[in-house]
């Protein structure tokens, strides 16, 4: 396990810097954040001195190394915009989108299990129609859609929750919900699939014929198995959310780490970009030998 | 599960007493479209910033009124010398709210401070371009101002300049503003909101509002729905699509005006008669009341009817599609290349609906004969087509742009759109370059007289460009204010000026 978890660090690491050359190559292929940054009618004298200040006024490959240098010392660089580390304006964003995202997997992992293994226990039956037919609207309903509905709906017109924001818990539950819908729906088919699989393999066949109950069938003996494949979605659904719930924060005024991605790329932040995508993939990263690991538990035959 | 119920009541209660508080306090919530990147009040001349901090933290030397003129601010007086010199008097007994005295010398600091090459002010250089000022302190009250090229409407002028005290750094953009003004700037939370309080010790009389709270939603339809729940009281800027309540919505002019700006040093757009076939070929009232609000204006100059010298005996081109077609074929017979491929360049998000904008123009260009593709870039992208210096090789471009001139004057329009080298010029005639000089020399009704002389030159001899509209814009207000927005509140919003029903 030491020696796989080792090849998975390095592996990742790798890509990380591969990551990290083509983003802040990409990036700067945007153009010279001076014509953002300074007004339009800016002298000369004072883009050379903001070029100068920022590093801009050298030649790429040079300002690539003095980069690189900067990151061994775990130095990300200053945000242009934000007058401060940009390292803190991203850890400040990622861990709002920290909570939301686990909040909203929790949900979801627990609601699509339930629901996906009755489904497939019925399978055919009314409740599997209705949890298929809401899975797959939820699976592709737009984000920006469902919310804008939420707000008009539940915050304008019934008045039982705020619009958007932060700062109690009501806050939470229109972005949670509309975040949860998605990964929902996609996640109760994963289930559903896998545990109509599982309660036709030979070993639940078995256990039905020695007079074990239908609840200890579902969610000992099947839902262990079919759990390899949800588990492999979940974590995909995880890390979109981790690499950024864009829509969900603009729209309800959440200041995680998607929103702050989109105004860096914007306004031409190259330090808040390449620090974001360096704190999510790391993040990313993490969670994937989770899921590794998670795999050993529930198949002891898996290992690395 | 007693406990988790009477949480959950508490909770409610909390949420709901919240909710009755913002209906009877006198603070109140602001939503913006953006959230501020600089909040040095050199820079309130853009809008985002000026919302907040300009008469509400920093204050102007004078100030612009709607339908009173030029009012006295931080200056009571102002007196021309002679020789592009005034002498402005200070109001006595001003503090800033780090508890020091406004005096002449923080006038002086704060115009070399936006003027100095250490840090780059936009009040500098979008109103003060080409100037050169210097002040002279004489007592702690009065300070000589004196421009060259000398200013006729210094005063005017001065009517964009904060006031920063004496101690600000000229080398770096401030993180806390200081200023004279009604309100203190308490705390920003980044990414969250920013907060304001009432100044206890201000000069002038005492706002009905006690603090502000901005916050910042990037979608209208939200900012929209936070006003009529409650949750804020005014959104500053919403989509003419979620204007839909009359109770709350205000429709203004903002200000703003939008137009197409051809390339005249390149040809087919060097010809006159090309030009006025896009003139021609524009059906400009099929556009308001469908993709554009009722009472957008059609626009005959670049700058809206409450600037002085806005001739008002200019009509719109006409739609006349057969005419445009003539002209176009009269050109081709000289030898013109009407058919070369034209870029159409839009800017995304400029304003609401201009990609339908934009789409609607191409396809009445194309209609007319034009042959022509449209591009619609990201800001930074479309700056580099609409600033100078333009790129070399560059086919004909039309670069669509919305311009706002709230400051009473064509003349901080003039220079930097159409003289040879303004920075947004993509034009150079000599007559127009005499027509902006003399304008800008004079005062008064010759003044007045000269910028119409200049606005119809522009629009019937040179046709300079494609003047579509002067747009509306909308804002939701809480009915519990007393407060209607005008045409500053595009790059204002005095919070002295909102009261209480």
């Amino acid at each position: 396990m030491k020696s796989f978890l080792g090849k998975r660090a390095v592996a990742s690491a790798i890509s990380l810097v591969g990551l990290v050359i083509l983003v802040f190559f990409l990036s700067r292929l945007t153009g010279d954040p001076t014509d953002l940054f300074l007004p339009e009618h800016a002298s000369q004298e004072a883009r050379d001195k903001f070029r100068a200040i920022h590093g801009l006024d050298q030649p790429l490959i040079i300002q690539f190394f003095s980069y690189l240098g900067d990151l061994l010392r775990f130095d990300f660089g200053e945000s242009v915009r934000r007058s401060e580390p940009a390292i803190d304006s991203v850890l400040r964003g990622f861990a709002w989108t920290l909570q939301l995202g686990a909040v909203t997997m929790s949900l979801v992992t627990v609601a699509a299990i339930v629901v996906g293994s009755l489904a497939a226990f019925h399978v055919g039956g009314f409740f599997d129609r209705v949890a298929t037919f809401f899975s797959l609207i939820g699976a592709s309903a737009p984000d920006f859609w469902i919310a804008i509905v939420a707000i008009v709906v539940f915050s304008v017109n019934l008045g039982w929750l705020p619009t958007s924001g932060t700062g109690t818990i009501w806050h939470w539950v229109m972005p949670v919900s509309v975040l949860f819908i998605r990964p929902f729906g996609l996640i109760l088919q994963v289930v559903r699939g896998s545990m109509i699989a599982a309660l036709n393999s030979a070993y639940v066949k078995t256990a039905r014929a020695k007079g074990v109950r239908n609840r200890p069938i579902i969610f000992v003996h099947a839902l262990r198995n079919a759990l390899l494949p949800v588990i492999t979605v979940l974590g995909d659904q995880t890390a979109a959310i981790l690499n950024g719930a864009v829509v969900v924060e603009t729209i309800f005024g959440f200041p995680g780490i998607g929103k702050l991605m989109i105004d860096s790329i914007l306004q031409r932040d190259f330090n808040v970009i390449l620090a974001a995508i360096m704190v999510t993939a790391f993040a990313i990263f993490l969670m994937n030998v989770l899921i590794d690991i998670l795999y050993t538990v529930l198949d002891p035959r898996i290992r690395y | 599960m007693t406990h988790i119920v009477g949480r959950i009541s508490a909770a409610l209660l909390a949420t709901t007493i919240a909710g009755t508080a913002l209906a009877q306090d006198t603070s109140v919530t602001i939503v913006l479209s953006e959230e501020l990147d600089i909040v040095d009040p050199c820079e309130s001349s853009r809008s985002n910033l000026g919302r907040v901090l300009l008469q509400n933290i920093s204050e102007t030397v004078t100030e612009l009124v709607p339908g009173s003129g030029l009012q006295p601010r931080l200056a009571v007086s102002w007196e021309d010398k002679g020789d592009g010199t005034w002498r402005f008097k200070l109001r006595e007994g001003v503090t800033f709210s780090d508890g020091t005295a406004l005096d002449a010398g923080d006038l002086a600091h704060s115009i070399a401070r936006f003027q100095g090459d250490a840090i780059s002010c936009e009040i500098g250089a979008k109103f003060f371009g080409g100037i050169d000022l210097t002040t002279e302190v004489i007592d702690d009250t009065t300070i000589d101002i004196t421009a060259d090229p000398a200013q006729p409407i210094l005063p005017l002028l001065m009517s964009t300049v904060t006031v920063v005290p004496s101690e600000t750094a000229m080398d770096s953009f401030v993180e806390t503003p200081i200023g004279t003004g009604p309100f203190v700037w308490e705390e920003y939370a980044r990414g969250e909101y920013i907060k304001l309080s009432a100044n206890d010790s201000y000069w002038g009389e005492t706002p009905a509002v006690t603090g502000a709270t901005y916050l910042f939603r990037s979608d209208s339809a939200v900012r929209a729905a936070m006003v009529a729940a409650g949750e804020a009281d005014i959104a500053a800027n919403i989509a003419l699509q979620d204007a839909t309540d009359p109770a709350m919505d205000y429709s203004y002019p903002n200000s703003e005006t939008v137009y197409m700006r051809p390339d005249t040093h390149t040809a087919p757009l060097d010809d006159v008669r090309v030009r006025q076939a896009l003139n021609y070929a524009i059906d400009r009232e099929a556009f308001v009341g469908t993709i554009l609000a009722n009472g957008t204006l059609l626009a005959t100059g670049l700058t809206p009817p409450s600037t002085i010298g806005y001739n008002t005996d200019l009509e719109p081109y006409p739609y006349d599609l057969e005419k445009a077609k003539a002209l176009l074929a009269e050109a081709a017979a000289d030898g013109v290349p009407v058919d070369t491929k034209i870029t159409l360049i839009g800017r995304i998000g400029n304003y609401g609906n201009v990609l339908e904008t934009m789409e609607a123009s191409l396809s009445m260009w194309q209609e007319a004969g034009f042959n022509m593709e449209l591009r619609m870039v990201e800001v930074a992208e479309w700056l580099d087509h609409y600033s100078q210096p333009f790129a070399e090789g560059r086919g004909p471009e039309i670069v669509n742009a919305q311009h706002d001139n709230a400051n009473g004057d064509p003349v901080f329009s003039m220079y930097f759109k159409y003289a040879c080298d303004g920075l947004q010029s993509a034009t150079c005639d000599e007559t127009l370059e005499g027509l902006i000089a003399d304008a800008t020399a004079l005062t008064g009704a010759d003044r007045e007289a000269k910028w119409s002389e200049t606005f119809k030159y522009i629009q019937q001899d040179l046709v300079a460009d494609v003047m579509l509209f002067h747009m509306v814009g909308f804002s939701r207000v809480n009915p519990r204010l007393e407060f209607t927005p005008t045409i500053r509140t595009n790059s204002e919003l005095q919070l002295s000026q909102v009261g209480f029903k």
